[in-house]
């Protein structure tokens, strides 16, 4: 992917959350604006048969991983055009056969998932690589240490990658984690670890390929963790803990305005391009909720279809 | 079919069944894979594992860590990418620590992601005390009898051992297979040639008249014992055992009770939202107004004190008694 296709990914992700959260009346919403250079970054290492596994906070992961945007946000709204009927929701996307293999809103629990889709791979002796995206939030679970040490045993050909935008709900993750750098959690199991900045999504996407090439050829798990932002609160109903001025601050670590000044700097974008890409993005993103809307809710009948 | 022709059967130990069912499945299946503590060369904690790491390799036949959240989360992730593993957690006590993936996921993912994701998954635990205290002796499947998209079987024969962990290895969503400790040495009866014992299918271990007595796992050579007994006191008792938990044969119990006019439940768990009330409930919603009872542990810790574990647990005579009580209060007369 060349860097202009990371940039128009990035806005369309921003764009598709900003029309997603325009309207009040689509309820709770996990937003990952802010952090479109993890999602971006992450996915343009992978290839179609790599199976991507996110926290809840997936929006950003599930369209960077190319899932139809019209088929996410029905399935955000809960509407049967959604990627999984309308019945998994926020937090629940998933289309595996698309590459994602899907979200899920414990956090940490898609972390032993992601290492148990690595292992049939292993299994099955087919060369992909499962790559799991989670929260600072869930570097404090038991799950992780659990998961990368039978990782590192069994050289699972899994890259987990920390999202770590640095709030827990209210929690700075400073009062809640004791390691300098989340990375270091690996250090212990001699798996490779890297912290880059999660708003550069050429670092994030270059770190991304040397790791999922040395997980591809059985050279086992990685860590890699991504310092981000988080530019809504931790859902779209849960207040705002930092004040105008913080925000202001972490306005300014915007990944899409980054790459955006570095490509106009290069000579590789102009304004106008810039300009057009954006319109481009907010059409999508519109076009996506107009056949989310349009598209019928689930009947009552399928609350219980595909339970056993 | 006349009835003098039976099936020819090998009596075998109830661990040696359970080898069977793997060595079986996993000779017929490439994705069967066995993860856990123990089960590799060691051959798993009762034996019920020997011979299989010699056989399909560590490949294939994993020794995990002590790390339950992941042992059954792996097995659950790679189940749900083609794999149809069988976790073995040494004892239900333990599954408490993997009940995230097998809850929060591998019951919902079918559900949750509109069909796309199947988690074909087994995991095997061992339930019921023998002496090991408090945190090693529990039965907790009543717990995992109200999670939608679990299932649940608890054999009590060899033969139904072999039966239904071939079944649940067929199954296309998790199943748990509990087991008990005091089953492993027992021996039985198991057809020679190879099948599999359809879940959710109750069994009538013994015929009765004037009492129903719905039990399962280690509990139903209890209840067969008490039914002895009150056959010479002059009490028909028909023994049912439930073999699956998750989903209950709910009408072949029912049937038994409408005829017999009485019935008793009786588990190793705790009576409060236990199998037991699960079961009157739903007979009742069918049969109407009979005489019901039910007979559990004390609402205790199982220590590993032999007196107050034996103190805790329901046995024979506590069964007999219940019934007599029962069935004096009734039926005047009866017993």
């Amino acid at each position: 992917m060349s860097a202009l296709d990371l940039l128009a990914d990035m806005l369309r992700i921003r764009a598709f959350e900003a029309v997603l959260v325009s309207r009040r009346d689509h309820g709770f919403q996990l937003l990952s604006s802010g952090a479109e250079a993890v999602a971006v970054g992450v996915a343009a290492a992978l290839t179609r048969e790599d199976q991507l596994l996110t926290s809840g906070r997936s929006i950003g992961p599930a369209l960077a991983r190319g899932l139809d945007p019209g088929r996410v946000m029905a399935e955000l709204l809960g509407k049967a055009s959604g990627t999984n009927r309308g019945k998994g929701g926020r937090g629940h996307l998933a289309q595996p056969s698309e590459g994602f293999f899907g979200a899920h809103a414990v956090v940490g629990g898609n972390l032993t998932i992601a290492a148990g889709v690595a292992l049939s791979f292993q299994v099955r002796q087919i060369p992909a690589v499962a790559v799991c995206i989670f929260g600072d939030g869930a570097c404090a679970a038991g799950a992780l240490h659990e998961t990368l040490n039978l990782a590192a045993i069994w050289k699972l050909p899994l890259v987990l990658v920390c999202d770590n935008n640095q709030m827990a709900v209210s929690t700075p993750r400073a009062d809640a984690l004791a390691p300098a750098a989340l990375s270091d959690l690996a250090a212990p199991f001699g798996l490779p670890h890297a912290t880059v900045d999660g708003t550069d999504v050429l670092s994030v996407s270059e770190a991304m390929r040397a790791y999922v090439a040395r997980a591809r050829s059985g050279g086992g798990a990685a860590f890699l963790e991504c310092l981000s932002e988080r530019f809504y609160s931790h859902s779209s109903s849960t207040r705002e803990t930092r004040s105008a001025a913080e925000m202001a601050v972490v306005k300014t670590r915007c990944p899409i305005e980054r790459l955006a000044a570095h490509l106009l700097d290069a000579g590789d974008l102009d304004a106008e391009a810039l300009a057009r890409m954006r319109s481009e993005a907010h059409e999508a993103a519109v076009a996506a909720m107009a056949f989310a809307e349009a598209a019928p809710f689930p009947d009552a009948a399928e609350a219980l279809t595909d339970v056993l | 079919m006349s009835s003098d022709i039976q099936p020819a059967t090998t009596k075998i130990f109830f661990r040696e069944a359970i080898a069977r069912a793997m060595r079986e499945a996993m000779r017929d299946d490439p994705r069967v894979v066995l993860l856990g503590q123990d089960v590799g060369p060691f051959g798993g904690s009762y034996k019920e594992f020997v011979g299989l790491s010699a056989t399909f390799g560590p490949t294939r036949v994993r020794d995990t860590p002590v790390a339950e959240e992941a042992m059954i989360g792996l097995g659950v992730g790679a189940a749900a990418a083609g794999l149809r593993p069988v976790v073995s957690i040494t004892y239900m006590d333990f599954l408490m620590l993997g009940l995230d993936p097998l809850v929060n996921y591998a019951a919902k993912a079918r559900f949750k992601t509109g069909g796309q994701i199947r988690t074909p998954l087994v995991v095997k635990t061992t339930a019921g005390a023998k002496g090991q205290g408090v945190a090693h002796s529990q039965c907790l499947e009543a717990w995992l009898m109200s999670v939608p998209g679990l299932k649940v079987v608890a054999p009590s024969t060899p033969a139904d051992a072999y039966g239904l962990l071939k079944a649940a290895m067929l199954e296309d969503g998790p199943v748990v297979f509990m087991d008990h400790k005091r089953l492993f040495p027992t021996a039985g009866e198991v057809p020679v040639a190879e099948g599999h014992v359809p879940i959710g299918k109750a069994i009538v271990r013994r015929a009765g008249t004037d009492v129903t007595l719905a039990t399962h796992s280690y509990m139903t050579r209890i209840a067969l014992e008490a039914a002895e007994a009150l056959d010479r006191l002059g009490v028909s008792c028909e023994v049912i055992d439930l073999r699956s938990l998750a989903p209950l044969d709910i009408e072949t119990i029912a049937q038994s009770a409408a005829r017999t006019g009485a019935l008793v439940t009786l588990e190793e768990g705790q009576l409060t939202c236990g199998v037991g009330v699960e079961i009157l409930f739903q007979v009742l919603e069918r049969t109407g107004p009979i005489a019901t009872a039910r007979v559990g542990a004390l609402p205790a810790p199982v220590s590993s004190n032999p007196v107050l574990e034996a103190a805790a647990l329901p046995d024979a005579d506590r069964v007999i008694t219940a019934i007599r009580r029962l069935l004096e209060s009734s039926r005047p007369g009866k017993s």
